[in-house]
């Protein structure tokens, strides 16, 4: 499968869980760009993106630079970004934002940064994996590549937070009222359910799932429960934290609260990896917690 | 030290601009943050009251409070609060503020000592290296953990801003001062 | 008096739209009406309030020689003089008319159409019932005195004086204080345009004085009230001023030489300034005539003010004079306009709010604080240096539950406090100034943007709820401060300050129950004068020719009180330029044979409209409201009430058992 109709590049920012935990997010989301003609560039030297929930709440003046630097990067190599997690997302598109609005800050941020010969100058720009999927290489192309529709399947949406909000950094319109994930759910053929608290958090940000984790776990039980009794097979999303705490959090869930959850858990280019024909292994999901139902694999 | 609005807008004000951070006068505390608050369904978090401690100087009982570090940051209040106060980015402002003052988890401190020591919060280790292997990746990304030069960038960040200092890392040990190999006390 | 004519009653149903016929078979009670004795004709129709409708009327009345009408639809309150005049202009007296409410009592109250229809026909039949008895009545006219009375020298009540003036009628103007001004002149700058409350007002207050068709009675009350509309007998009491009108030029010279100067707080300073026992309020006090204050000058109080009364002495008029009497002063007047005011709540009787330290203030101290003409040229100072910390409190004793406090809204104070906030910054610049408050009402021209203004400008905005309970107390030691207790978000809170300026609630007159009774005007469950419609006859009493305006009808601004002064005016003018009025003939009617002459009727007639002449009790008919007091309680049934009589009003019952 291979065709190059596209022609476009980009660096691909893979933070800290994408790669080092769920790898099958990054070979998935790297095959379907291959497929569709969009090549990835390793950004050499990225660190932790880092947290904006997390260092943002500790101190704005460390999160920031360690920002630009990775902006920096991508910037060397004069390429755009993209990402497989809210969080990597969150952090460099408000860093970036920031940067831009406020010349005193970015010189500033160039201070720390020149202390190691880097510069943050404000010509990449941040993308989501899920917005190249929608808006660059768009529905009717991927609808056209579907080898294993996913008629019978019913999808309950996460978008976790950062994605959407806040709406006037991230741009995606409204944010009670989202389409993007909910489109290339129903491109595969699936059924998206609407179900309580759709839009709720998965409840690792911010800090929250270090501060108390079985607290945080009780989030996710909630969201878990509600896409249950909406009748979902599975839950489909665009952030490897929240795959983490949805996923993960599913073993940690029923060790803490004694529960029996396997609720498969797939970010978007898994869930549209299989569906244009990827196997299981292809997008690692038979390395993660959650196991996927025979529904999904036929 | 001015007032903790004071010190609010002034140390938020140098990353999001003052006008952001005084949003936080506008508050007619409605509620809306509160109510909406998946905080607040499983935590004592009450946004509503922890800006009306804010704008009444109470600054010991905030800083003291354990649920300031349960919001997860999801903007949900930050999108529909109608008076367009700037609630997440306030509350991330005044965790700043505390943890300035030494108000930190040693869990959270525990994240700056992963940072320091790979460039990752959550870094990679040999069964991981196998996953991506599983998968048909390369066993280690390009990243800082992989490359000595690149992490000694971040470090540098750290030490300029004094983070390393706030957490109180041990660049001995490579760890938080007075802590065993592991972070566990 | 026997009907002599055969009742040829038309009756009309009507659907209001759908807010009667959906509920009530409208053409089924018109069916049922054409059933009744009497009844020549009854139709339902769409709207009968609207053009064709009444022309309806007109055409049946013209046709079938009707001689009494019933219209079935909704309240009389609205549409009676409607038809009345309807019925006028096809020939039949308006007082032939009969209505019947279909809509408020039957259609909106009830959702089972088959008994509401049943109900509907009572109505109707009832009205019917009174129709056949209905007697034609004349309206009377009489002259009216092309004189006019405003009670009350504030802003609204100077407006009221100078636009019925302009019109050309002559107006007394009579103000209770020393000089006209009222509160406004006592003001700073006024919310939310800042301008100075003076400037503004002095002008309008000698453009009053000087006026050729008003004439001003200062320091005078009206005492009593006698008449109807266009007739009204005013006794007015001017109290002794102890110094020749005429005679004196304003100089002052008997004020600096009073052995009681600066020993007497100044009640136009809010006490916060002393004057001497002879006084103007203010220097641009108009009449600029000093009034000698009787309760404290030594001569009056004890007979004795040194060797010679100092005053008199160093007066270069020769203007005073202790032998001045108090004059009572009577005026005939076709109408009068009431704008008395209001009063603050006193908070000396609240101990909670700390009013007896220096450091608390009201709003309306505050604002003697802040004027350039107050005591402290506008320097805000308290204890003897500027405040640093200042506190507003809003809805002190406003929007309360508690009995001795009121529920409504005192309506200027959220805009005062941002504006007196504003000031405070604007002079004090370092000042920290917080506002405890529960809601902003910023409801006018201007107000929201000035309040978000005062908040740009960094004054602090607490929300506390307004059963959160306020206590001021004062801590002692080096750093004497006033601390604020209250309860926030359940929490304990002390709020330190230099300064508390308490927004209390604006309430009515003291002597408001006093004049009313003078006047014979109603009160609202608050206190203050009942206007007769909320919305539509906002200006009205229910006593013809006596119109109210500003705060004595509720708390209103500046503006507000000046639209309510012009529009009272206004319409006192109406019978004054008409130069006579109708009186309505529903009024009592004495049975001369019957009468006994007891007076129990005399005594209980609110409107004096009674009175016993030769033994017998005469109704003066321009008086009478026909409440039907005087007839329920006349013990030998000598009374009845025109177009209630009592066969009226069993035929209508009758109709319906």
């Amino acid at each position: 499968m291979t065709d190059g109709d596209l022609g476009l590049t980009y660096a691909y920012f893979l933070g800290c869980i994408t790669p080092n935990r769920y790898p099958g997010i990054e070979a998935a989301t790297k095959r379907i760009f291959k497929e569709f003609g969009i090549e990835t560039k390793e950004m050499v030297g990225a660190s932790c993106c880092p947290a904006p929930g997390v260092f943002g709440s500790f101190d704005m003046h460390t999160w920031l630079p360690v920002a630009a630097r990775n902006l920096s990067i991508a910037e060397e190599m004069e390429l755009e970004i993209y990402v497989t997690c809210n969080g990597c997302y969150g952090s460099l598109q408000e860093a970036d934002h920031l940067l831009k609005e406020h010349p005193k800050l970015k010189e500033r941020t160039n201070k720390v940064l020149n202390e190691f010969g880097r510069e943050y100058k404000g010509t990449t720009k941040v993308n989501h994996s899920i917005v190249i999927l929608h808006d660059v290489i768009g529905l009717d192309k991927l609808k056209e590549r579907i080898t294993k529709p996913m008629n019978d399947v019913n999808v309950a949406v996460h978008y976790g937070c950062h994605f959407l909000k806040p709406r006037e950094v991230r741009g995606h319109g409204s944010s009670e009222t989202p389409y993007i994930l909910e489109d290339l759910v129903k491109v595969t053929g699936a059924k998206e359910v609407e179900y309580k608290d759709k839009l709720m958090c998965c409840g690792a940000g911010g800090g929250n799932r270090t501060a108390d984790t079985v607290q945080s776990l009780e989030w996710t039980r909630q969201k878990l429960v509600n896409a249950l009794m909406a009748g979902c097979d599975c839950m489909v999303h665009p952030c490897a934290f929240c795959h983490l705490q949805l996923d993960r959090g599913q073993a940690e869930m029923n060790k803490a609260f004694g529960t029996n959850f396997n609720f498969p858990i797939l970010f978007a280019t898994q869930f549209l990896g299989l569906a244009l024909g990827l196997s299981e292994k292809e997008c690692g999901l038979d390395i993660q917690t959650t196991t996927m139902p025979e529904k999904l694999l036929k | 030290m001015g007032t903790l609005y004071e010190d609010i807008v002034a140390y938020g004000g140098e990353v999001f601009g003052e006008e952001h951070m005084e949003t936080l006068r506008e508050c007619v505390q409605c509620g809306k943050c509160t109510g909406g608050c998946p905080s607040g369904r499983n935590t004592a978090l009450r946004t509503r009251k922890l800006f009306q401690m804010a704008l009444l100087d109470l600054r010991e009982e905030i800083f003291n409070a354990p649920e300031l570090w349960f919001c997860s940051t999801c903007f949900t209040c930050y999108e529909r609060c109608p008076k367009g106060v700037k609630t997440t980015d306030i509350i991330r402002i005044i965790r700043n503020l505390a943890a300035k003052e030494g108000h930190m988890s040693v869990p959270h401190r525990m994240i700056g000592v992963y940072v320091l020591k790979t460039g990752h919060a959550v870094p990679i280790g040999p069964d991981q290296m196998k996953l991506r292997e599983a998968v048909g990746l390369e066993s280690q990304p390009p990243t800082t953990q992989k490359y000595k030069e690149q992490l000694e960038q971040v470090q540098k960040i750290f030490r300029t801003t004094n983070y390393d200092a706030m957490i109180d890392f041990d660049w001995d040990t490579m760890n938080l001062r007075g802590m065993e190999k592991g972070g566990k006390k | 008096m026997i009907n002599i004519e055969t009742p040829r009653i038309g009756v009309y149903i009507c659907h209001c739209g759908v807010n009667i016929a959906a509920t009530v078979d409208v053409k089924e009670v018109a069916r049922f009406a054409s059933d009744m004795p009497c009844v020549v004709i009854a139709r339902d129709y769409q709207y009968m309030c609207s053009d064709p409708g009444q022309e309806l009327i007109k055409r049946d009345i013209k046709e079938h020689g009707l001689n009494r009408v019933v219209v079935a639809s909704c309240s009389p309150r609205m549409h009676e003089p409607t038809f009345r005049n309807a019925c006028e202009d096809a020939g039949v007296n308006p007082y032939c008319f009969e209505m019947a409410n279909l809509r408020e009592q039957c259609a909106w109250v009830h959702s089972d159409k088959d008994k509401a229809t049943e109900k509907a026909k009572d109505l109707v039949a009832s009205a019917i019932g009174k129709a056949a008895l209905l007697e034609p009545l004349e309206r009377k006219k009489v002259g009216v005195v092309p004189r006019a009375l405003v009670i009350g020298g504030g802003v609204a009540g100077i407006y009221a004086a100078l636009e019925i003036a302009d019109k050309g009628f002559e107006t007394y103007l009579v103000e209770k204080e020393p000089s006209i001004g009222g509160h406004m002149a006592q003001l700073d700058k006024t919310f939310p345009t800042l301008d100075c409350s003076a400037c503004i007002l002095t002008p309008k207050m000698v453009e009053a004085e000087r006026h050729k068709n008003i004439q001003l009675l200062t320091y005078s009350e009206v005492k009593e009230v006698s008449g109807y509309i266009g007739n009204y007998k005013v006794k007015i009491r001017k109290r002794p001023r102890y110094v020749d009108e005429q005679k004196c030029t304003g100089c002052g010279e008997c004020a600096n030489a009073c052995r009681l100067r600066g020993r007497i707080p100044n009640e136009f300073d809010a006490g916060m300034a002393m004057r001497s026992a002879i006084y103007v309020p203010f220097p641009q006090a108009v009449p600029l005539i000093y009034t000698v204050d009787a309760e404290r000058c030594l001569y009056i109080t004890k007979g004795k003010c040194g060797k010679y009364p100092a005053c008199k002495e160093a007066c270069p008029a020769d203007a005073i004079d202790f032998e001045l009497l108090e004059e009572e002063i009577e005026v005939e007047v076709g109408t009068i306009v009431v704008a008395t005011g209001y009063e603050l709540l006193d908070l000396a009787e609240k101990p909670e709010y700390g009013y007896k330290y220096d450091e608390v203030l009201t709003g309306l101290e505050f604002e003697r604080l802040s004027v350039a003409s107050g005591p402290t040229s506008g320097k805000i100072i308290i204890n003897g240096k500027e405040p640093k910390e200042v506190v507003f409190i809003s809805c002190i004793g406003s929007r309360s539950r508690k009995e001795d406090e009121c529920e409504y809204c005192s309506r200027v104070c959220c805009m005062y406090i941002a504006k007196q906030a504003h000031l405070v910054r604007e002079k004090i610049p370092d000042a920290k100034v917080k506002v405890l408050y529960n809601d902003v009402r910023a409801y006018g021209k201007g107000f929201e943007e000035f309040y978000n203004r005062a908040r740009k400008e960094g004054v602090e905005y607490i929300r506390k709820e307004l059963e959160d309970p306020v206590e001021v107390v004062k801590r002692k030691g080096e750093d004497e401060k006033v601390v604020i207790k209250t309860i926030i978000e359940g929490e304990k809170i002390e709020i330190e300050a230099d300064l508390v300026v308490m927004a209390n609630a604006i309430v009515p007159r003291k002597d408001a129950d006093e004049l009313a009774k003078i006047l014979k005007i109603t009160k609202s469950a608050d206190g203050f004068f009942l206007e007769a419609h909320p919305k539509l006859r906002p200006l009205d009493t229910f006593t013809d020719g006596i119109f109210i305006a500003g705060c004595c009808q509720s708390p209103k601004d500046i503006p507000d009180s000046v639209a309510q002064g012009v529009g009272a005016a206004i319409r006192a003018s109406i019978p004054l330029m008409r130069g006579e009025v109708e009186i309505e003939p529903l009024v009592a009617s004495i049975n001369e044979d019957v009468c006994v002459g007891c007076g129990t009727c005399e005594a209980i007639c609110p409107f004096d409209a009674l009175s016993l002449e030769e033994g017998v009790m005469h109704v003066k008919e321009v008086v009478c409201k026909g409440c039907g007091s005087c007839g329920s309680a006349c013990p030998s049934g000598a009374i009845s009430m025109k177009h209630f009589k009592d066969e009226q009003i069993y035929a209508q019952i009758e109709v319906m058992l």
